[in-house]
């Protein structure tokens, strides 16, 4: 058989099975790749819906983000909620999973429980939680009954209050996603490291630090990459939690950018502030997948 | 440490562990102290749930006075005043939300275990550089795409319809998430098995359904059960490509719906998101045996 005869046999079994994968890669490359690259460059224009022409102008749009103080503002927030949320949703995923590291049936169900606030949807999340926090709601309610408080607190009414509320609440969703990733990571640890280990005379500390620590470090790093992925493009919650109020004091770039977009129709803008944002969540997650792999190797 | 070790080892036959009764004594007892505080942590934690069931079936004074006690005379009036909303908000966004979904994770699952299948079969810098461009796809936000994506739309004909939704969804960055799932799974697959199905003269569509898509299941249980819930879920994308004229999924229905309140009704914001809520938390409770193997699956690889 020539080595072209092989070829074309080759193809006409494949032929099926590359339609499919090509159907596939064609709607990836439409919706996907081609908005990005349409976003860059929109980016340099001063596109907007209100005005029929539009042209190129360089880098205005991204001298124009130097100067916005709104902009500024909201990096700043989406900033901190992203650092600290990562981190409180991932101590408190990894403790929950270790309290909840056992077979027997009750600790299957609270298991299933626990995941919960990750199956309903940011806006139910966002619209629950201003109720508990409002003056009148849940949390209140118990201040003013205990006496701890004498007039209720305005969890959402002040910037500083509004801002931790939405920490809180937005660590209370993804508790429930990392619990559930390091769950599966510990299940994957032998049983015979602990008790080896125990035999060794370790201690639970030594136990935590030198196998557990150890063991969950990939999913550590996973875990964490997309804890703050989530969060550097946070919407839904936020929206229906606050609004991005009060003063816009919690209003994310992801909120900033759909406000730029559609409130003012400066699509030219609102596409370079789209792409800083891919940039910077390009930056953080690849640094810090980095850094969490060496750390991988050298735990 | 090591000394009282090789004490053990070298011992010789006999008991290697030394008994501890001194340890296990206190073990046994701590058992139901820890499923307590096990209780008392995750009870607390999952409390907005419940707090969303209970007061469903709360009148508005009864919302706020006793917010977190069991309706004390349950009543089903927030669920109807829900029901009944202006234009049926509920029921229609329920409908298109179900549309949605199924339409999606069903063209979402055959074409990124195939895409994957073939993509693992492909030299490996071809593959390298395909799997990145897909990589990428995972940490882009909808807020860079969803614009182009209504102006290509537009260009098609179909910009603030459901196909343009469904048919944006599969191109998106979901196709990203099942694509990864697929190889990792893949990998595991011995080619002894691809090479026997090829030597028996099959072609590769057919042995990737009759063959590979079995090996699988655990992926497409994992993909299918994260896909509806972040489809069914997903806001941004359904709001802005819909738009506001032509009947709304229901997070966007409620969203719509609670905003527009002057002056919080919360006996019915609370029905309106107990009936939102209960067909993706009952799917999930259905799935688990699925979700559990599809997690524990992963999480080896």
């Amino acid at each position: 058989m020539t080595p072209l005869r092989g070829w074309v046999r080759q193809a006409r079994r494949d032929i099926g099975l590359s339609t499919v994968a090509g159907v596939g890669l064609l709607l990836y490359l439409v919706f996907l790749v081609a908005p990005v690259l349409l976003s860059l460059v929109t980016s340099f224009t001063n596109q907007n819906i209100l005005f029929p022409n539009s042209s190129f102008v360089g880098l205005a749009n991204y001298r124009m983000m130097l100067h916005d103080s709104q902009l500024h503002a909201s990096i700043e927030f989406t900033l901190a909620l992203a650092v600290t949320v990562t981190i409180v949703a991932n101590v408190a995923g990894l403790l929950f999973a270790i309290l909840l590291n056992r077979t027997s049936l009750s600790y299957r169900v609270l298991r299933t429980l626990a995941f919960l606030p990750q199956v309903i949807s940011g806006i139910i999340v966002g619209f629950v939680w201003s109720w508990i926090l409002s003056p009148t709601g849940l949390v209140n309610h118990i201040l003013t009954g205990t006496g701890l408080v004498s007039q209720p607190v305005n969890w959402l009414g002040t910037p500083q209050l509004a801002m931790l509320s939405a920490g809180i609440v937005v660590s209370w969703v993804l508790s429930g996603f990392t619990t559930v990733v390091y769950l599966a990571a510990l299940q994957t640890i032998p049983r015979e490291l602990y008790d080896a280990s125990s035999i060794d005379g370790a201690n639970s500390r030594q136990q935590f630090r030198l196998i557990t620590l150890r063991m969950v470090a990939p999913a550590t790093t996973i875990s964490v990459v997309i804890s703050l992925i989530t969060v550097l493009k946070l919407y839904d919650i936020l929206i229906a939690l606050t609004g991005g109020g009060p003063a816009y004091s919690t209003r994310s770039i992801a909120m900033y950018i759909i406000s730029v977009g559609f409130s003012d129709d400066a699509y030219g803008y609102a596409s370079a502030i789209a792409m800083a944002l891919l940039a910077l969540t390009a930056i953080l997650a690849l640094s810090v997948t980095t850094v969490l792999r060496r750390r991988e190797v050298d735990l | 440490m090591i000394t009282q070790r090789r004490g053990t080892s070298l011992s010789g036959p006999g008991p290697a562990v030394p008994p501890r009764p001194v340890r296990k004594a206190p073990r046994a007892l701590r058992r139901p102290a820890r499923l307590a505080l096990a209780l008392l942590v995750i009870l607390a934690f999952v409390s907005p749930i419940y707090l969303t069931v209970v007061n469903a079936f709360k009148t508005s004074a009864a919302i706020t006075s006793s917010p977190a006690s069991l309706p004390t005379h349950p009543t089903l009036r927030n669920l109807s005043a829900a029901l009944s909303q202006p234009g049926h908000v509920l029921q229609l966004g329920l409908r298109n939300s179900l549309i949605v979904v199924v339409c999606s994770v069903a063209l979402l699952i055959p074409l990124g275990s195939a895409f994957s299948f073939w993509i693992s079969r492909k030299r490996t810098r071809t593959r390298a550089v395909i799997m990145a461009v897909f990589a990428a796809g995972l940490m882009i936000p909808p807020q860079i795409t969803v614009l182009p994506i209504i102006k290509i739309l537009g260009h098609i004909g179909l910009d603030h319809t459901y196909p343009g939704l469904i048919l944006s969804n599969i191109g998106g960055g979901y196709l990203s998430f099942a694509v990864f799932v697929y190889v990792g799974f893949m990998r595991s697959i011995p080619a002894e098995v691809i090479e026997a199905a090829r030597i028996d003269g099959a072609g590769s569509l057919r042995i990737w359904w009759k063959i590979i898509m079995p090996l699988v299941r655990p992926a497409t249980a994992t993909v299918g059960i994260f896909l509806s819930l972040w489809i069914w879920n997903d806001f941004l994308n359904p709001l802005l490509i819909i738009g506001p004229t032509t009947g709304q999924t229901v997070t966007v229905g409620l969203y719509d719906s609670v905003s527009s309140q002057v002056q919080p009704d919360y006996g019915l914001q609370f029905g309106f998101m107990f009936l939102a809520a209960l067909i993706p938390v009952v799917g999930y409770l259905l799935a688990q045996k699925q979700f559990r193997a599809g997690l524990t699956a992963g999480s080896s690889r």
